[in-house]
């Protein structure tokens, strides 16, 4: 059935589907052209989630029968039904049964992740028959590390599904030995010690899951490590450490033990009691508890292993860090926080449009982006002086000047994070946009607040709170405080002109600072505003004069500063600020070309000859002795066979204008022509064998083909092909690539890499479109329904839609420059791009790709901004299954991925399909992309309710039924269209371009501005930084590379070999005589001893850190220092 | 490893599967006695004999008996039904008063006989790690090539060449360093060999003799087989290792003393059992049950500490949360103090190991001046890890025993229930820890302070917090338990510790006995 769409909405799908069809229509004559090792396109597109599995399981029918499974029943159930179909054979033909089963438990797996990540084809890498001590047939399941990209669920509902198959295909339940047992115990604690779990299982709940789970979960070594205690075990084939069982016991079953509890229930499954006492045992910690006294309790949590450069913006719920706001812009949620833009400048540039930052809630992090709708941050100068910022060029202007960063300013984070996180809400601080609904519940009245004194009135005359901007941070005060505070006012202040004037004392001078009051200091007086003055004398229960109205009001006030401050001014003052995020810097925001280390043009071999950079001219000068010809070189390519004239070569494209295909043989039998084993040795056949290659006249020819001269600096290919059939890519794509200096990733393609931001709306002038260009492409009216008139208009976003940073726009260019030449030039077909600036460029399709993902999503590129991240709708980047909280993922361009992408190139082994476009979606259905989309609110207004529910502690659950979200509007028109926002922003691309952390030069820079601006900010312990970085950072560094020097490896500088220690014979015997060096060196080990001291010192870190760091020290200078000579140092001339 | 009488056929097939014969008249020795004497007798024959004789059970099993009598408690604490009587398990039973005993004699003279201790000459460069190698595999490949006529590896391939037309049979011999070890698809077994010349692919075939020897990486050992044509594979038909001839006739003191084996103290963590350990020193000041104990006591006049004396700090992540002591100082001025109650009488060596304060990097030096000042009673002697020392004439090898990490994850049997046995395969090695890159950290020093020669009468270790004694020809190896309770790691790993029991060394008769102090 297809997604319901408004008219609009499908004609904008249809207008992309053409373009898509154009070009594929192009790509289809060049591919024909049998260049490449497919004469097909190699991305097959599809429609919706049950054509992606499709593809992705290669088994034919298997769209129709899902689509006919989920008409009836939830995605979860129908994954199992599904599941059970193919191993009953009702789906698809299979060599023998165990093919089938595995076929249909990854089939499962594939339905419950949307059929876009890798993890059914590369998590599960077999499934597999084997016999009970009692003769019964069991399944057994092997996961391997790429399981993690499926998530807990799925990982947990793989297990389900196996045991469903196991079920109604009549195996009997796994009967697990003692030993076995044991190992899975010691195996998973070994796992968690080295790699990271999410939730570290009691052995008794591993003994107890292991010994009940009624199919077998196996996996493959994916560590290096060995167990010690349970070695080589009859039934388990590895003695090293199985990443994939860890993570589906700890990650899938146990955290998801309530899911698959209430499948298990609905299918009336026996065999999985013990999933309650698994639920009994194991509450993760999710949220705070709702009975629990409501106070917000601080969350340390993201501060762990703080690492250096990248600095504490607020340590949790203190004082002075980011005020949370509720509400949504159109450039946040989905994991994504807005902060005043002066914010960002302020804290020197550390944060910019999509950097990641560790919140300390509702989440683990989010990106930033600028919010300039919000309030700004509050400094106080070096004269004293307290500012309030409101715009970034303020924030440039006294940053120098700043001696403390007294207040963070506003972060908004939308209700549909606190509802995905299933986090308590905490409370909202009085904002404008409840008191207006106060007031509404008043009056009917339009009602102006312009100065304090409209404000007090207005409170008065219709009984509402204070007006959020003429209130102060009441509630870092004691009241003792603020009598304080009246009192001196009182007894020292005076008025001139209205501006109260105030003997500068420190106590007061303090509170009117945590008050965020601005301020100016001259000749050692305090000065306000008139209005602030205004404000100040009501709350305080002054005169104007500054008598005191009633200096009995004093005593026996409520110990609540606000509420004795309410009590002195007669209107209800409310909490300003009763929740503050603690956060700090996570990732760097990203937007770079993607290369491969080292960068390559051409997925060619060279081999040893090509030097350390692989260069293809170096290649081509090559003789390996005096009597080799010149440019032959030796490498392992697969042997083809072209079927037209019958010669035998390793291209694909052979000399009479055939299209070879690749010869399988045995390399030991010499038996040629077969495919699977061979019938001889049963040893794998394999087309792959060492070649001679002459790779100076290949060079040759084909720069003479697509009419280039050798004059690029360099043309970089590969030491050796990684892929299945070892098929060089043709040299002429890399010659142009080179010419046009863009780089190929593994499977042919290039890539761009951005952080993933989200946008709902944007306004054409921000990204640079026309309203001319904007009308072209759809956008004919703004986001009220008005037509699109001015570039100031607020448009809602198209879902396919996305805005690149400007240095994306310049790589894309040129590789459109490079596909344009390639069509022309190698394939001899028209030019399709013919772009020559940005602008060029908007209107054209790209493919968005996640790591960990097989599946591409079709984007529009609609304009560029200055930031250094990819902004694209919610729904784009759920379809990619990410979301915004610091991921990052690529775009390549729609022709290139049609052109130059195979399958043929794709490394041949775990985790090689990963990252690759297997299938492209056309259109995005809300419903068919990540759960997780479904959570993002869409009102423009949240309802005075909710900020109730959040004074109380509730859980976003209890207001779900009054707040517009996507989840609501699945399945009709309105899941595309009409969403909303409460906050606006002026520009999704103000403040920094870039983080000062990639600014920033040395490590030593970075550290030192980390401190610096922790020094500066109020809610921070610059201390406890310091402690925190070498605890976390530095001390692991020193004791990990002081370890990794005296074990290490060695290495060939010539042919780059590794050696596990030093060869006997001093130099390389691989390419004898090769100067070997050692691969770590004394300066990788010391680099950070020096600046741990001085900071541990500077900052008064505990002794046992200092004591740890000095033994350290003497452990390098035993290590790096000769005894012998030492003492006949200095001393001994003395 | 079970320890049930073995029948007759499987006795056969066991030694054949080593290349030896066996006299009926021995048979019939060996049906009376265990798997694992069967190991022993295996151990100690010379790889170069061809039968099995009633001389060779008796000689070897026999030097065994004594230890076994006084260890099968400890080593097996599964089978551990009897409790042998020099055990005496407990030796404390209350805080009687001490008798008054008179030592037999006072201690002779340590004399330390190699320690890297203010010899290290490294400063961390590539021609260190080769020269550490090189002389690793020149002086144990002098140790082999008395037995095997070996020729430089480079030479065979030339040779190989030329010989693939003639003569394909001549068996030749190489000496190498092991770089790689692998199964190949077929089964059998890919050593990657290596000497200064060059290196060689030698092949164990699955239905070989030799194919279950176990081999660890950067050993140095001889084959000797067969050539393949091109000369790019030997297949490998005996293997050497340096091992301890047979000839090694063990060294006694003349007086009866006794020295008493220690280490992994853990002083400052809060797993550190101090009760036991102060019933320990109760009992060197006299404070003993029994005769026998009185015995001991009077004639003990060492004691040797192998390393860990202090917990440490920084040893591992969030060590501070399982610390007593936090001060790394604090903890040696701790445990100065509990050594301060031993008599003066008796002479006290201590070697450092891994949680202990000089550079992690083997060999360690000796623990700082600032440290053995703390120590101020005279009679303790601090040496590096490893060291040799030298007391009334019976050399004692002292190493805290990193690389039996490495052993029990890389050779199939290795246990840290058994560290003995690891520890005597190490000797076969002639090297207390060969494998470089694994746990052991290493400071390519100019000489390899590892290699055990001259061959020592005890090699003492500790590190993996279990009691374990064996003997193998001749050489007493002693690994000496913990003082510190089960930690949060061991308890995850599910490692038994087995502590406050000690091995005592008779340097006379080189018989052992283990005390316990654990209620």
């Amino acid at each position: 059935m297809p997604p319901k769409t408004s008219e609009a909405q499908e004609a904008y799908f249809k207008k992309l589907e053409a373009e898509f069809l154009h070009c594929r229509e192009i790509a289809t004559a060049a591919r024909r052209k049998g260049y490449d090792p497919s004469l097909e396109v190699e991305i097959p597109s599809a429609t919706d989630l049950a054509d992606r599995v499709e593809v992705i399981m290669g088994v034919p029918g298997l769209a129709a029968h899902i689509r006919k499974c989920e008409e009836k029943m939830s995605r979860e159930e129908a994954s199992l039904q599904v599941a059970a179909d193919i191993a009953e054979g009702l789906v698809g033909k299979f060599k023998d049964e165990e093919e089938a089963v595995q076929c249909a438990v990854r089939t499962a797996v594939a339905v419950l992740t949307e059929g876009v990540v890798a993890a059914p084809l590369e998590g599960i890498s077999a499934v597999k028959l084997a016999k009970n001590d009692d003769g019964t047939e069991y399944i057994k399941v092997y996961f391997a590390g790429p399981i993690r990209s499926a998530g807990g669920t799925a990982e947990a509902l793989a297990v389900l599904a196996a045991d469903y198959v196991r079920r109604k295909t009549g195996r009997a339940p796994y009967k697990i030995r003692d030993v076995e047992v044991e190992r899975f115990v010691e195996e998973i604690m070994l796992y968690k010690s080295i790699a990271h779990l999410q939730y570290t299982p009691t052995d008794e709940e591993i003994r107890l899951i292991v010994r009940n789970c009624p199919v077998c979960i196996d996996g493959e070594p994916t560590e290096q490590e060995e167990v010690q205690g349970y070695r080589n075990l009859e039934r388990v084939e590895t003695n090293r450490v199985r990443g994939g069982i860890a993570l589906v016991i700890a990650e899938g079953i146990i955290l998801k033990a309530p899911k698959v509890k209430k499948h298990v229930d609905k299918l009336k499954f026996d065999g999985w009691e013990w999933l309650d006492k698994i639920i009994a045992g194991s509450k993760p910690a999710g949220g705070e508890n709702k009975e629990e006294e409501k106070k917000i309790k601080p969350k340390d949590k993201f501060l762990a292993d703080l690492i250096a450069g990248r600095p504490v913006f607020g340590h949790p719920s203190r004082a002075g860090g980011f005020r949370l706001r509720y509400g949504r812009s159109r450039n946040t949620g989905f994991a994504t926080a807005g902060i005043h833009p002066a914010s960002m400048t302020i804290m020197d540039d550390f944060i910019a449009t999509g950097t990641q930052l560790k919140v300390e809630r509702p989440g683990k992090a989010a990106a930033m982006v600028p919010v300039d709708s919000l309030e700004g941050p509050t400094v106080r100068l070096f004269n004293g002086d307290v500012v309030r910022i409101s715009d970034e060029k303020t924030a440039l202007k006294v940053r120098p000047d700043v001696s403390q960063i007294l207040d963070n300013g506003e972060i908004i984070i939308n209700y549909g994070d606190f509802l995905e996180n299933n986090h308590t809400f905490v409370p909202s601080p009085y904002v404008e946009e409840w008191w207006i609904q106060d007031l509404e519940e008043k009056t009917k009245d339009k009602v102006e607040v312009n100065s304090p004194e409209e404000a007090f009135a207005v409170s008065e005359k219709y009984g509402v709170p204070l007006h959020p901007k003429y209130t102060y941070m009441w509630m870092d005060l004691t009241t003792d405080d603020v009598v304080y505070l009246a009192r001196y006012i009182s007894a020292s202040g005076m008025v001139e002109n209205g501006e109260l004037r105030l003997p500068v004392e420190q106590r007061s001078k303090s509170l009117l600072e945590i008050l965020l009051i601005p301020q100016k200091v001259r000749d050692n007086t305090v000065i306000l505003s008139a209005e602030d003055t205004y404000i100040l004398c009501r709350c305080l229960g002054l005169n104007p004069d500054l008598s005191m109205k009633n200096p009995d009001a004093y005593a026996g006030l409520d110990s609540h500063a606000w509420k004795a401050v309410s009590a002195l001014c007669g209107v209800t003052v409310m909490d300003r600020a009763p929740a503050r995020i603690g956060a700090r810097m996570g990732r760097p925001e990203k937007s770079k070309l993607r290369e491969m280390k080292p960068p390559v043009h051409v997925l060619f071999p060279v081999g040893e000859a090509g030097g350390m950079r692989r260069s293809l001219q170096d290649a081509s000068a090559y003789s390996k002795s005096m009597t080799d010809r010149i440019g032959e070189i030796e490498v392992e390519v697969g042997r083809r066979k072209c079927p037209d004239c019958g010669k035998m070569t390793y291209m694909v494209a052979c000399e009479c204008g055939g299209h070879t295909i690749p010869v399988y043989g045995c390399p030991d039998c010499g038996i040629s022509g077969i495919e699977g084993d061979c019938p001889k040795c049963h040893k794998p056949t394999t087309p792959n064998v060492k070649q001679k290659i002459d790779v100076k006249g290949l060079y040759a020819a084909a720069l003479k083909r697509v009419g280039e001269r050798d004059n690029f600096e360099v043309l970089k290919g590969v030491q050796g092909l990684i892929s299945k059939e070892k098929t060089p890519e043709p040299l002429e794509k890399g010659i142009l690539r080179a010419k046009h200096e863009v780089f190929v990733f593994k499977d042919g393609t290039i890539r761009y890499d951005m952080s993933d931001v989200p946008l709902t709306h944007f306004i054409p002038r921000e990204i640079g479109l026309s309203v001319e260009k904007a009308r072209e492409l759809g956008y004919e009216k703004d986001t009220y329904g008005a037509p699109l008139e001015s570039p100031e208009q607020v448009c809602e976003l198209r879902v396919q839609d996305i805005i690149l940073s400007h240095d994306a726009s310049n790589y894309l260019l040129k590789v459109c420059a490079f596909l344009d030449d390639e069509l022309e030039k190698y394939y001899g077909l028209p030019r399709y791009y013919n772009v020559h600036e940005e602008q060029d460029l908007i209107g054209h399709l790209v493919i968005g790709l996640a790591p960990h993902t097989s599946a591409g999503v079709l984007g529009r590129i609609i304009g560029f901004v200055s930031s250094s991240a990819g902004y694209a709708h919610p729904f784009f980047h759920a379809a990619k299954r990410r979301n915004c909280d610091g991921d990052e993922d690529c775009v390549m361009m729609l022709m290139d991925g049609l052109l130059n992408f195979s399958l043929s190139y794709l490394p041949d082994r775990r985790g090689g399909k990963m990252d690759a476009p297997l299938v492209l979606s056309m259109r995005i259905d809300p419903k068919e992309i990540d759960k997780e989309s479904h959570n993002i609110d869409v009102m423009a207004r949240y309802p005075k309710e909710f900020y109730l529910a959040t004074r109380e502690f509730k859980a976003p659950k209890d207001v779900e039924k009054i707040m517009d979200l996507v989840s609501k509007r699945l399945g009709t028109p309105e899941q595309y269209e009409g969403f909303k926002f409460t906050h606006g922003t002026s520009d999704i691309a103000a403040g920094p371009a870039n983080s000062a952390y990639k600014t920033l030069g040395s490590m030593e820079d970075k550290l030192k501005a980390q401190l610096e601006l922790g020094r500066r900010l109020r809610a921070v312990d610059e201390k406890d930084v310091a402690e925190r970085v070498i605890n976390s950072h530095f001390l692991p560094d020193l004791i990990g590379n002081l370890r990794a020097f005296s074990t290490q490896q060695m290495r060939c500088v010539k042919c780059g070999e590794r050696y596990r220690r030093p060869p006997l014979t001093g130099t390389c015997p691989r390419c004898g005589g090769g100067r070997v060096i050692l691969t770590v060196h004394e300066g990788a080990v010391t680099k950070y001893m020096d600046v741990s001291l001085a900071i541990a010192k500077e900052y008064g870190v505990p002794s046992y850190t200092i004591q740890r760091l000095e033994l350290l020290s003497l452990s390098i200078k035993s290590l790096f220092e000769n005894d012998k000579s030492k003492q006949t140092g200095l001393a001994d001339f003395m | 490893m079970p320890i049930l009488p073995m029948s007759g056929m499987e006795i056969v097939n066991k030694l054949a599967s080593r290349g030896f014969m066996v006299e009926p008249e021995a048979l019939e020795l060996l049906k009376a006695k265990s798997s694992r004497d069967l190991e022993r007798l295996l151990d100690g024959m010379d790889a170069s004999a061809f039968m099995v004789t009633v001389e060779d059970v008796r000689r070897i099993l026999s030097s065994e008996e004594v230890i076994r009598a006084s260890v099968s408690g400890s080593s097996d604490r599964s089978h551990g039904s009897t409790v042998p009587p020099s055990q005496a398990t407990p030796a404390y039973r209350s805080p009687a008063k001490p008798r008054q005993i008179q030592p037999v004699a006072s201690a002779g003279e340590v004399r330390v006989l190699n320690d890297i201790t203010n010899n290290s000459t490294c400063i961390g460069d590539y021609d260190e790690f080769v020269g550490y190698f090189r002389y690793r595999y020149t002086k144990l490949g002098d140790m082999i090539r008395s037995r095997v006529s070996s020729r430089p590896i480079e030479s065979l391939k030339k040779g190989g060449r030329r010989s693939s037309s003639g003569d394909g049979k001549s068996e030749v011999a190489v000496i190498g360093m092991v770089s790689d070890l692998r199964q190949t698809s077929g089964g059998h077994r890919m050593i990657e060999l290596e000497d200064p010349t060059g290196s060689i692919n030698v092949l164990i075939m699955k239905d070989s003799d030799i194919f279950e020897s176990p081999l660890i990486l950067d050993e140095v050992i001889g084959v000797s087989g067969q050539l393949s044509g091109d000369g790019g594979l030997l297949i490998a038909k005996s293997l050497v290792y340096p091992d301890v001839p047979y000839t090694n006739i063990p060294r006694r003191s003349s007086e009866p003393s006794i020295a008493a084996l220690i280490s992994d103290v853990h002083v400052g963590s809060d797993t550190f059992l101090e009760d036991d350990w102060m019933k320990f020193l109760d009992w060197v000041n006299g404070d003993c049950p029994t005769d026998r104990d009185a015995d001991l006591v009077s004639r003990l006049k060492y004691i040797i500490v192998a390393g860990d004396l202090v917990d440490g700090i920084g040893i591992y992540p969030g060590q501070e949360k399982e610390l007593h002591i936090l001060d790394v100082y604090d903890q040696y001025r701790k445990a100065a103090e509990y050594f301060s109650m031993i008599p003066k009488h008796i002479q006290i060596v201590i070697s450092p190991g891994n949680h202990d304060a000089v550079r992690q990097a083997e060999p360690q030096p000796a623990l700082s001046r600032e440290v053995q000042d703390m120590f101020k009673q005279g009679n303790v002697t601090f040496v590096g890890n490893p060291s040799a020392v030298e007391i009334e004439g019976v050399r004692v090898m002292i190493y805290h025993g990193r690389s039996i990490d490495d052993l029990v994850s890389n050779l199939p049997g290795a246990s840290y229930s058994r560290p003995e046995l690891a520890m005597a395969e190490l000797l076969k090695r002639r090297h207390l820890s060969p494998i470089y890159g694994g746990r052991v950290m290493i400071a390519p020093e100019e000489k390899d302070h590892f290699i055990i020669d001259p061959i020592p009468e005890i090699i003492h270790s500790g590190h993996v917090h279990t009691v374990g004694v064996c003997r193998h020809r001749g050489v007493i190896l002693a690994n000496s338990g913990t003082w510190q309770g089960q930690t949060e790691f061991q308890k995850r790993m599910n490692i038994q510790p087995d502590p406050a029991r000690i091995p005592l060394v008779d340097l006379n008769t080189g018989e052992v006995s283990i005390v316990g102090f654990r209620e």
